[in-house]
Order: structure tokens, then sequence, then C-alpha cells
């Protein structure tokens, strides 16, 4: 019933809006039939009828569940929804990629997520919005790496997009920087060095004369009153178009 | 470079008339480790005060150091290879554990101790003309292979036509731009900055800690000090020595102690742990660097050694005397336990 009067007030409303809106709203018709002319009803609608306007405010609240760890990512890794969902498992443990034949492409997919769009069989991290990769929650990147060597999991092992694993090693690097992450530290032996810094390039030099006694640095820097016999000579020489004599600049 | 470095300024010897002004100045600056350098001396109240680098200074502080092989070569968290087996005989055994000793008394070498570098603010010129030409500071390096570091050239000209010489910071920046050396990042980490620092602390990483400083700062540069004595302050705190023990640094962290007269903690761990001869050590350490005080004159004079000293020097110097007491006590207790068995 509704189907065939949003087709009517469709074919009625054809002259009066544009075409190219209209044929865009036609395909978007039929990937999603009832939500588009369930919206075209209402502008239409409003157009003929003398009601007020209904409050813009109506439309659906969309709640945010990735905004909610944005501060604290690590609060994720202690929920009970996590914990219902990979117990103490890590968070690729189990999943597997799709390809043809026995043998996995050697590279895994570049992204998940392309624009509003995700792909077939997302990876551990995108099909999980809550879990953000941050350098904050070492759990989440610890996940990542081996416990025996400290080595950062290939992701053909835990199946990640391309995209998603150099955001893990770039958020691992940052970890191990900020002091979060432990990491074998590499044994600098000091070589006997002079440190007496006693050399000119590191040593005070005194500073030049002109410097201290605040004298410009070049002498032409102000200036200097040029000597009388300059000044009769190219007086002479342009006596014909001297103007009015101005002082000093 | 550390190779280059070698004929150029290994045992450096400065030239004659600055050698003179050196030890007449108070040279506190000059005190790195080199047996052709001249080692200042502190002079109070007339007496030669001990550097870091004398001799008797070094043996002490190596035999409270310890050595520890298991310690020193123990298996870090790398890429994992199979293990290697030898069969060998007694005598390989020997060589074989000689050459480690070697080897572990060489990574056992101690940082040195500085103190501050005096901060570079030199004008070299000012050529105002060159005002408003430009919006950016230009730095200029002397990329010459053969020159040590400290004798690089760098300036700086500033927007306003001021040239000149770099400070250590940007010096340090760029020497790692040019000449990187490993383990050094040309922006130091996060790590050593303080909430990151205290994070870490906490957890007990001092001896990854201070190895990362010493592998991104220069000795005497300020960060590198203040990062070493708030370490020091910690372990004090936490009286978690033992961690440091067995490696490079804790030389160091001994001498910082000792020069602050904060010996209390390390003396009841080293008691604790029936380490008697280096609870001995680090009183005559105490003696040496303040011969004035109270308990030294009295060793001096008695020639005291062992449990004996160790209750003089609590007496007079000791704020914790009720805890350095309890641990003699105990360490007597088993000590006659054991020699009735």
């Amino acid at each position: 019933m509704a189907a065939s009067r949003g087709a009517v007030v469709l074919r009625r409303a054809a002259g009066s809006l544009p075409v190219l809106a209209l044929f865009r709203r036609l395909f978007w018709a039929q990937a999603a039939p009832a939500a588009s002319l369930l919206r075209l009803q209402r502008p239409l609608l409003r157009m003929f009828s003398t009601e007020t306007e209904p409050d813009v405010s109506a439309e659906p609240v969309v709640f945010d569940a990735k905004s909610r760890f944005k501060e604290k990512p690590w609060k994720y890794l202690e929920t009970e929804e996590y914990i219902e969902r990979y117990g103490n498992k890590p968070v690729w443990f189990g999943y597997r990629r799709n390809h043809k034949g026995p043998i996995p492409p050697q590279k895994t997919r570049k992204t998940c997520i392309r624009g509003n769009k995700i792909a077939g069989n997302p990876c551990p991290i995108c099909r999980d919005e809550k879990l953000l990769v941050d350098y904050r929650n070492v759990k989440l990147l610890e996940q990542f790496m081996s416990p025996h060597s400290g080595v950062i999991l290939h992701p053909m092992d835990t199946g990640v997009c391309r995209k998603q694993h150099k955001r893990l090693v770039q958020a691992i690097d940052q970890a191990r920087d900020h002091g979060l992450l432990s990491f074998p530290v590499p044994l600098v032996m000091l070589q006997d060095e002079d440190y007496t810094n006693q050399h000119q390039a590191v040593a005070k030099t005194p500073p030049a004369p002109t410097l201290k006694s605040q004298a410009p640095w070049y002498s032409w820097y102000e200036w200097q009153q040029p000597p009388e016999k300059e000044i009769t000579k190219i007086r002479r020489m342009y006596k014909d178009y001297l103007k009015e004599e101005t002082g000093p600049p | 470079m550390a190779a280059l470095g070698v004929s150029g300024c290994l045992w450096r010897r400065a030239a004659a008339p600055l050698t003179v002004q050196c030890t007449a100045v108070l040279g506190s600056r000059a005190r790195g480790p080199g047996a052709g350098w001249k080692k200042a001396a502190r002079k109070i109240s007339g007496v030669r005060q001990p550097c870091f680098t004398d001799e008797a200074v070094q043996s002490l502080l190596s035999q409270m150091t310890g050595l520890d092989l298991q310690k020193v070569f123990r298996p870090v968290k790398q890429e994992l290879k199979p293990p290697t087996y030898k069969l060998m005989t007694e005598k390989q055994l020997e060589e074989a554990t000689g050459k480690a000793i070697q080897k572990a008394k060489e990574i056992l070498k101690m940082p040195p101790v500085l103190s501050e570098r005096a901060p570079i603010d030199d004008v070299l010129a000012e050529d105002r003309i060159l005002e408003g030409t430009e919006t950016v500071r230009y730095v200029f390096t002397d990329l010459t292979y053969s020159t040590p570091h400290r004798e690089r050239f760098i300036v700086v000209r500033e927007p306003s036509g001021v040239l000149r010489k770099a400070t250590w910071e940007e010096r340090d920046r760029m020497i790692q731009v040019y000449f990187p050396r490993e383990g050094r990042k040309v922006v130091p980490p996060a790590l050593f900055k303080d909430e990151n620092l205290m994070t870490a602390l906490h957890e007990g990483r001092y001896e990854d800690i201070l190895n990362l400083c010493i592998a991104q700062f220069e000795p005497d540069s300020a960060s590198y000090i203040r990062i070493h004595h708030r370490t020091y302050e910690e372990i004090d705190k936490c009286a978690k020595y033992d961690l440091l023990r067995s490696t490079r640094h804790f030389g160091g962290m001994v001498w910082y102690l000792v020069n602050k007269k904060r010996t209390d903690g390390l003396l009841i761990d080293m008691i604790q742990r029936n380490l008697l001869n280096d609870a001995t050590c680090l009183i005559n350490l105490y003696h040496m660097l303040h011969p004035d005080c109270q308990s030294a004159k009295t060793a001096k004079e008695q020639e005291v050694y062992g449990v004996d000293l160790i209750k003089i020097f609590m007496k007079t110097e000791s704020q914790k005397v009720g805890y350095i007491e309890l641990a003699l006590q105990a360490y007597q207790e088993t000590q006659a336990s054991s020699a009735a068995l």
C-alpha cells in the first residue's frame, strides 16, 4: 500500500523535481526501497500540506560506541563484552582469511575499510570498531608481538590488513619510545673521549671588540660624512642640476 | 667515528699554557678517563679530593660491583635461534671462563661521571644588514670527517643577522643528523620526559633506562646527569640496590650516594646479603671522600676492621642506626649458628 502510493507520488512529482535528483533517487530506491520511499514521502507530503514544519531533531541519535574508548582505549579490554567475545586469547585467534587454494597470498589485503564500505570477512582489528590501535593500550599491542622474542608478528600470522599492520607497528614504536613497552636496549660502550671542552669550537671565545664597545659591526652601518673634497668635486660636476640642499639621510 | 677518533683525540693533551690554567681553576669539569690526561684536583681545605677516576676509588667501586657472570651474560629477549652445544675439556672450560671474565670486565667498565658542561652562548658576528631577509635560522656545520665532534665548528645565523655558536643541544642534534651513532636518536625518546620517566622507574627498569640514557646523551649533558640522579634517588627510596649489582652503573650510584652522604640503605642491604667486604669497602670510600668526619678520624686512630668499623660508622655518621644494628645482629647470629653447625 505504501509502496503503490509512493510510486504514484513519484510519477506526479516527476515534473516538479529536477531530473538528475530523481534518477539518483530511483537508483537509491532499488538498493533500499522502504527507507528511501519513506524519506521521499515526507518532503513531498510537506509540500502539499498546510501543516507547520515538524521538528528536525526527530533524527535517530547514533550512539558512537568508539568515542567511549577514545580517551582510554585500554578500558575496552577490561569490559565484559571483550572477555565474552575473546576470552583470554589474542584478538586474532581463530581468524581465518578467505582465499583460493591451500596457500594464502603472501600479502594480506591492503585495507578492510574503504570510505564507508567494509570488505567481507574484515581483519581482526577492523571487525571490532571498539578496538583502537593506540600507543597507550599496551595489552592490545602485546597481543601482536611474540612473548618470547619480542618480535612483531607478521600479518600472515595474525591476518590483519596492511593498513592496520602499519598502524600497529607505529603504535608499538611509539609505546617503546614512551617507555610503556620494554625492548632489548643496545649496549653502547663509551670510547675514551676528551671531555675537557677546551677547543675553540666549544669553549668561550672572547667577543669581538666592536661587540663589546657597542660600535656598529661594519663602519658603513652608520652614516659616514664623506670628505669635503669629494663633496665639492661632485657639486661642481652637477652644478647645473643641483636642487635645494637637504641634510644627510 | 670511534676508530677515526683514535688518532685524533684518544689520549689528548691540552696545549701547555692551557693545562696550567686548567688545574689552577676549579677543574671540576675535566674528569674524563684518559692516561695522558691531567686529573683535575678539587682543592678543599688544602687536601687533594679523590676523583671518580682514581685507581683507589675505581678498585673499591669495582669490588663492590662484583662480577656475576650469570647476570652479565643473561639471555636477552631477542630473535630465537637453536642453541649450540660445545664439548670441552677442563682446560678449555677454564680458558673459556677466563675469556668470559675478560669480556665481562670490559662490559662492566664504568661510564664517566662528569659535572655539567658550561653552556655555549658566544656571538661571533652581528650583520644587521641581513635583518628581515630571512624568516628562519640557518645552521652551518663543519662536516670534515676527521675532526673529533668536540672540535667541530657549528654556528647558527639568526634571522636578525646575528652569527652565534650553536648551543650544546643543537650541536648534539646536528652531529647525530650528519654522523649518526648507533642507539642514538635525533630527537630524544619521550621516555626521558618526567612523567614517562617516573612510570618507567616505578616499574623498576633501572638498568634499561640508564643504558638508554648512556646511548642517547653525552656524559656531561644536563639530561644525562638529571636522569642518572633521578634513577639513583628512586633506587635509594625503594632500596633495590641489587638490581644494579654486576652492572656498569653500580659504581656511579655508589659514588653519588657517598657524595650525598646517604649510604645507610646501601649498607643495610649489603649486611643483609652477607657482603661484609663490600660494606667495609663502602665505609673506606666514605672516609676517603669525607676525611673530616668523625668516624674517619676514629678509624684512622684506632685502625679497626670489619664489624667494628661498621659499628663506629653506624654510631657517628648514619641516620638509621636502629636498622643497621638489627641487620648486624641478624648477621652475627647467622654467623654464630653456622659456626656452631
